[in-house]
């Protein structure tokens, strides 16, 4: 594994995901390892998930696979990294 | 899940526990050496499931220096794509239970709407219809319409016709529209819609959907036909006015014409397209004043106005009758005015009572005349009588010979009187036959010839028709020497020209006497043919000799005009029927 390591971080109503330096399929385990976590708060809409990534694969796969799963996925590209944003429209 | 089915797993794995005779006493190390070597194994194992799962997620297999053995086996990636797929499924079924409420709801409106639907497929078959296109275009004694040619069933035919939307959309992908079917009394609106292609593209099925429009293509058609009955009145109505002899003109609220028949046109001298949008007031300015001036609010109808007009082939009278054209609040919006060319019926009307003025002065005349005639006859037997006696002194006798030249005079004046009351009041007599106009002129001349050369006037005379006419002819000598009396008295003692000629126009004869004298004033010419009318000075003209010739004249049925410029000299052209041939 890389020496990266993310990073969780809670507020209210937003979960922030860094896990810049990490690549896949790491990024996709550790996004649905959150995503497992916090599921009922994710479903109800009340909270969601912002995810930094600077792997360009990761806004294919975690969008996708968070499409299958009932979520609501957004890309942004902020800076040198991108931004993935997971939750209940 | 397949991954964690018993034969997928490492064949270590489904049996980790020792076998064989030499693995019953295994030393600690070996012990050890065996237990790590099933641990690679499991974590080989997991690795390779993990990685099965991956794919199945869309993303790559995890790489050996990403995660190493202990790394995964703590990550527990199996249990979090379990999870995930948990998710997955729940999301699933969540889906398809909105797809089953969306079909049932789509199955309601399929069945409830008003329109009809039938889904049909490549072989025209119809897979499925709504209970609307059954009431629309299925005939009731049919059950079941699935299976069955859409043609056959909603067309009573045995092909798809080339008008068939259905077999235009198999052929071009395109939604296609086709207006008025017409089935059961009731007319429909067909659109045929690609609904599904396969995997080369083609069109396998459609979906057509039958409108009632019925009550709106009914409406179409009572418009039309409304339409057709407006358009025919409205070529009725142009017609008619076309047709009329009086001339219409419609104008707007600004008094811009917006229609003008031809008799509109030809009355007032103008190219009836062209007076299209012309200002009314600037075509017939002098009926502006009387017909309430530019603005229509001060506007109001007029009957028989009278106008002279100056058209292009002189002045003309006009009678304009107008009519003030109101909206549904009474407020005016244009004029619709009538125009009448009355010039020829104002002087037919004028003659006809200068005629009956001059048949009353002529029988007053002839009752004057007759009771004058025998005083007077004795006034001047007995001054004649007295004038044979010797015993007047010379005053005396110049007395008697003025009382006999004054009742000469007067008697005289008494027989034009008598000329003129016979025939203003006598019945046409029928010309002799014979008489030539040339000849009468000659014999005019022959009389005034004396008269002529001491003046010093020239008569020039061409003839350039000299057919015979229908009037005596010696009234006729009577009413040329009269014109040539007169012309000559007005040239007086300067001298001149006297032109006569004659033509010929259609079945009249026309004869014109011209003076190059000093003219007869405008304001005189209407009345020289009035009886006691003069202009010469008194006592040297009765006033009755063109009141004479003028009666003589009409008597046969002819006519005299007066066409003069002061200044210039005049001409009376006498018009006379030619006399029949037989």
């Amino acid at each position: 594994m890389t020496d990266s390591k993310e990073t969780a971080r809670e507020t209210e109503g937003e979960i922030e995901l860094d896990i810049l330096g990490q690549v896949c399929p790491a990024c996709l385990l550790v996004v649905l390892q959150t995503i497992n976590d916090h599921r009922a708060e994710l479903k109800s809409g009340k909270t969601r998930l912002v995810i930094k990534t600077d792997h360009r694969d990761s806004t294919r796969t975690i969008p996708e696979s968070a499409g299958k799963m009932g979520y609501d996925a957004a890309v942004k590209k902020k800076g040198n990294h991108y931004e993935i944003i997971i939750g209940k429209g | 899940m397949k991954s964690s089915s018993a034969k997928d797993k490492p064949a270590s794995a489904s049996s980790p526990q020792p076998s064989t005779k030499a693995e019953q006493h295994p030393t600690r190390e070996e012990e050890i050496r065996q237990l790590r070597e099933e641990n690679t194994r499991y974590a080989r194992y997991i690795r390779e499931k993990t990685n099965q799962l991956l794919q199945v997620m869309g993303t790559q297999s995890l790489k050996p220096e990403e995660f190493d053995d202990r790394e995964l086996l703590s990550l527990d990636p199996i249990g979090i794509i379990a999870g995930a797929f948990e998710q997955v499924l729940e999301h699933l079924n969540d889906t398809i239970a909105e797809l089953s409420e969306a079909r049932d709801e789509l199955q309601a409106i399929f069945d409830a709407t008003g329109v009809g639907i039938s889904i049909i497929d490549r072989d025209f078959c119809i897979v499925k219809c709504n209970e609307k296109q059954r009431e629309l275009l299925v005939d009731s004694s049919i059950e079941e319409v699935a299976g069955r040619y859409c043609y056959n069933v909603y067309c009573n035919r045995d092909n798809p016709g080339l008008d068939c939307p259905a077999l235009e959309s198999f052929a071009t992908g395109r939604p296609v529209t086709v207006r008025e079917v017409k089935k059961k009394d009731k007319y429909f609106q067909v659109i045929s819609t690609p609904f599904a292609i396969d995997a080369e593209g083609e069109v396998t099925r459609v979906i057509e959907v039958a409108m009632d429009i019925t009550d709106k293509r009914l409406a179409e058609l009572e418009q039309e036909r409304q339409r057709g009955y407006y358009l025919t009145e409205k070529l009725k109505f142009a017609t008619v006015i076309e047709s009329l002899s009086e001339g219409l003109l419609v104008t707007d609220a600004s008094n811009r014409i917006v229609s003008a028949n031809t008799a509109a046109g030809k009355i007032t001298g103008q190219d009836q397209q062209q007076m299209l949008g012309a200002d009314l007031f600037s075509l017939l300015p002098v009926a502006a004043n009387q017909l309430g001036g530019k603005d229509l609010q001060q506007g109001e109808n007029v009957e028989h106005l009278e106008i002279t007009h100056a058209g292009s082939g002189g002045d003309r009278i006009l009678a304009i009758n107008a009519v003030l054209l109101k909206d549904s609040e009474t407020t005016p919006i244009g004029r619709v005015l009538t125009i009448r060319d009355i010039t020829e019926e104002k002087q037919r009307r004028e003659a006809l009572f200068r005629a009956e003025k001059l048949a009353a002065v002529g029988q007053l005349s002839a009752g004057l005349a007759h009771e004058l005639n025998t005083p007077l006859g004795s006034i001047l037997g007995y001054a004649r009588l007295l004038l044979r006696q010797d015993n007047f002194t010379d005053q005396q006798r110049d007395r008697l010979n003025l009382i006999a030249q004054q009742a000469k005079k007067s008697s005289a004046i008494i027989q034009g009187l008598l000329n003129f009351a016979r025939v203003s009041s006598t019945t046409t007599k029928a010309g002799e036959a014979g008489c030539y106009p040339g000849r009468v002129i000659a014999e005019a001349n022959k009389v005034l010839a004396a008269e002529f050369e001491q003046r010093g006037i020239t008569v020039n005379t061409r003839l350039d028709a000299d057919e015979a006419v229908a009037i005596d002819a010696k009234q006729l000598e009577q009413v040329i020497v009269n014109m040539l009396l007169n012309s000559m008295q007005a040239m007086k003692a300067t001298g001149g020209t006297i032109t006569i000629t004659t033509d010929v126009r259609g079945n009249r004869l026309q004869l014109s006497i011209t003076d190059d004298g000093p003219g007869i004033p405008q304001e005189v010419q209407s009345r020289i043919f009035d009886p006691f009318f003069t202009t010469k000075e008194v006592g040297e003209g009765t006033g009755l000799g063109l009141s004479i010739c003028s009666g003589i004249i009409n008597e046969f049925g002819g006519a005299i005009d007066v066409y003069s410029e002061e200044g210039r000299g005049t001409t009376f052209t006498i018009t006379l029927p030619l006399e029949k041939k037989s």
